[in-house]
């Protein structure tokens, strides 16, 4: 059957002169496995540089178990699964895959230090290898392997998951947050060819929302509740765009409450009513998603994600009129520059673990060419790469609608800037501190109290 | 073989055997066996509850943070540390605010429901039966519903609500901090209420109909059987029924996490999640020192209520 459906691919393929994306596509809507899809690839002229599929012969009988974060592109996780159960058969190991919510990574990791027992392998956000340095493997090694394949590791990479500049993980890259909109509606508010015209600054964008809002009675979205995806990826980067940090290059002084950002601040929350849906401060990573694909908002910061799943024609999302109309931009700017928080993912492999062999024949493989790209053609565009090597991927340029992504990286501050992702940084987003002074504002109206609070709350973290 | 003969049957139940074997003496003993019986459960309770209590409380005095082998003892430096954090003294309000605002509904609304399904009428069977079914749906299934009622932009309560012209737009319910703490009461209310109507039922079945009977013959009204007749039976299983439903209340985590993980701005946090919270960047010594603050509150009104069910007894 797998055969039959792998020919019926090669000749659809050949036929429909498919890209390498498209044949990815049609193999996972048609169920094939990684290995299928590999010779559906090699045969159709897609395949990459081939890399050693087979592990030393004394890891055969062993077993591994991975903690990964949910995909928020559905074929992605499953595409990881069939990588991570192909490679567990082809070397005879017992490969087991946890999928579970990526803020939940970070308690489940917990319990299993403190247990001493638990995964071989986990997914690990920024920050988190710094939380758990003293129980991660050194894996430079690998490291430096996969810093080859990627051609160097960005700057934004090295700033949030090394730790100390030592590898204890090994990075693969993170979606990034732009303004996804709907062209039609910011026509409707009076802007002019939006693609190339779409709001650079923050006020301009408060502007225009309260257009939106009023007139076109499509608001525009930002999620503030406590989570730690989207909530944070509007804060950070408006803070900074305001002259405010949460430390100083010396990690010690905060610098949070400034002129600036008491100005920023008092402009955001008189726009809050006017310009934004006003239930966002109940939102989480996932309610702006779900209200712009109802045709509630008219812009929200997100990853690539809300677009890829209109976008996906067997998608339980699916909206091709939504995606039609939804492009992208960069956040706006302030008076202190551009920004855009970005914190890489990474692989790290526990010293609990009695299966570090196994672990580190996977990476070593997962981390080669063709797995790596393979994987994150697997996103189609929402995972950025920890390197430029694959920054040409089709899927990255073939889409101009994306191409904001890919600027992000050149805008990207670390949390804890102008320290590094540490143990504090952690703190205090763990905390919401820069989340919960909007918040805080927003409720209030006191800005100048929010902000005194949210700097007392940092003084507390880095001063301990 | 001679010695046995020659003594009497009261006498050797009485006089003690000294060349009489261990296993023997103690299978003698009603204590022994008692001890025996005990050992499953004291086991599960000493390795399940009173370790971790006191492993707990050791890790509360420390400054460990998970997966760091460095720790000091600071004696009571997370505890006072917390008394000047102002996200701990929200939590410490909002925990009563959530348990005085639940509670005593849970009670009302349970007693009142046992009162009517203690009554016989068709479907009563089938109606008992319903009454369960908050309860046994697990939380967090039953908070991811309150969930999507709950939700700022597509909640199922705006839509009716705004059919019927009672409000103008989307109810922003977990987004604004009163809002947020009603909604979370709510949901509460409506997964504890079986847990008070089938625990005060189960007392009503207890209750003689033959003594409300001659109460009824006797002129007293409705009222004046509850008190006198009804209540006795049941107060005891809705004292106790209300001790657990404090505790588990003050203890909740689930259905805040879910709903609000504390939010927004901190304003719905308790115990739990603040614990968690904490817990999350690794600081499981003030994580502890958190859950533990909890400890004496409901100790002491454990004691205050056990005392008031046992006096009476």
């Amino acid at each position: 059957m797998t055969e039959d459906r792998s020919a019926t691919l090669i000749a659809e393929a050949k036929a429909m002169r498919y890209s390498r994306r498209t044949v990815m596509k049609r193999a996972s809507a048609m169920g094939l496995s990684a290995a299928a899809l590999g010779s559906v690839l090699t045969a159709t002229g897609h395949a990459v540089s081939a890399a050693p599929n087979r592990a030393p012969a004394l890891l055969q009988g062993g077993s591994l178990n991975m903690l990964i974060s949910t995909a928020f592109v559905p074929a992605a996780q499953d595409f990881f699964n069939e990588q991570a159960t192909t490679w567990g058969e082809d070397n005879s190991v017992d490969v087991t895959v946890d999928f579970i919510n990526w803020p939940d990574l970070q308690p489940r990791t917990t319990s299993a230090v403190q247990a001493g027992a638990g995964p071989d392998i986990v997914e690990m956000w920024d920050a988190i290898p710094y939380l758990f340095s003293e129980s991660l493997l050194d894996v430079s090694d690998i490291a430096a392997a996969a810093e080859e394949v990627q051609g160097g590791y960005f700057d934004w990479v090295v700033k949030s998951a090394a730790v100390d500049g030592e590898w204890k993980s090994i990075p693969h890259g993170n979606s990034g947050a732009a303004m996804a909109y709907r062209k039609s509606y910011f026509e409707q508010a009076g802007v002019t060819d939006p693609e190339n015209n779409f709001p650079a600054t923050w006020e301009e964008l408060f502007e225009v929302g309260k257009i939106l809002k009023e007139e076109v009675g499509k608001p525009l979205g930002q999620a503030l509740g406590q989570s730690l995806g989207d909530p944070p990826g509007f804060c950070y980067p408006y803070m900074w765009s305001h002259g405010s940090m949460e430390i100083e290059e010396d990690g010690t002084t905060v610098a949070f409450d400034t002129d600036g950002f008491r100005e920023g601040m008092e402009t955001f929350v008189n726009a809050w009513p006017e310009a934004f849906d006003e239930t966002g401060l109940g939102w989480d990573d996932s309610t702006n998603n779900s209200a712009y694909l109802s045709d509630q908002l008219s812009a929200t910061q997100n990853g690539s994600s809300i677009y890829l799943a209109a976008s996906d024609p067997e998608g339980e999302n699916s909206n091709p009129e939504i995606a039609e109309d939804t492009f992208h931009a960069t956040l706006p700017s302030g008076p202190d520059g551009q920004f855009a928080m970005l914190g890489s993912r990474s692989m790290g492999i526990m010293d609990y673990s009695p299966n570090q062999d196994e672990a580190k024949a996977f990476l070593e493989w997962w981390f080669s060419a063709e797995p790596f790209q393979a994987w994150l053609e697997s996103f189609e565009g929402y995972i950025l790469p920890p390197g430029p090597t694959f920054t040409e991927l089709p899927v990255y340029v073939d889409d101009p609608k994306l191409a904001a992504y890919l600027e992000i990286a050149d805008i990207a501050r670390n949390k804890g800037y102008a320290g590094p992702s540490n143990l504090k940084a952690a703190q205090a987003s763990s905390q919401y501190v820069i989340v919960n002074t909007f918040a805080n504002a927003i409720q209030t109206g006191d800005v100048a109290t929010a902000i005194e609070q949210g700097a007392a709350m940092l003084e507390r973290i880095y001063s301990r | 073989m001679s010695t046995l003969q020659e003594t009497r049957p009261s006498e050797r139940l009485i006089v003690p055997d000294v060349q009489e074997g261990f296993w023997t003496r103690f299978q003698r003993r009603e204590s022994s066996l008692a001890w025996l019986f005990l050992a499953p459960g004291l086991l599960i309770l000493i390795l399940f509850i009173a370790y971790p209590f006191a492993y707990g409380i050791y890790i509360s005095l420390t400054d460990a943070f998970v997966g760091f082998a460095e720790r000091n003892f600071i004696w009571l430096e997370n505890y006072r540390r917390l008394l000047d954090d102002p996200i701990f003294q929200k939590t410490v309000r909002n925990t009563f605010v959530y348990g005085v605002g639940t509670v005593p509904f849970k009670l009302a609304l349970g007693l009142g429901l046992a009162l009517v399904l203690n009554q016989t009428f068709r479907f009563s069977r089938l109606y008992r039966a319903f009454l369960l079914l908050p309860w046994i749906v697990p939380t967090a299934i039953s908070s991811l519903a309150f969930l999507m009622l709950f939700n700022g932009v597509m909640s199922p309560i705006s839509w009716v609500l705004e059919d019927w012209g009672i409000v103008s737009g989307s109810i922003n319910f977990l987004g604004d901090p009163i809002n947020a703490i009603v909604s979370l009461c709510v949901a509460n209310i409506w997964r504890g209420v079986p847990f008070f109507g089938i625990s005060i039922l189960a007392g009503l079945q207890a209750v003689p109909d033959d003594l409300n009977e001659a109460a009824a013959l006797d002129g007293a009204n409705a009222w004046q059987r509850f008190m006198a007749v009804t209540w006795p039976v049941i107060r005891n299983i809705t004292l106790i029924a209300t001790l657990f439903s404090i505790i588990w209340t003050f203890a909740d985590f689930q259905l805040v996490y879910v709903l609000t993980k504390g939010g927004p701005a901190n304003s719905t946090h308790i115990f739990g999640t603040y614990s968690y919270q904490t817990l999350g960047y690794t600081d499981i010594g003030t994580a502890a020192a958190i859950s533990l603050y909890m400890f004496p509150m409901l100790a002491v009104l454990a004691v205050i209520l056990l005392r008031y069910v046992r006096r009476d007894d």
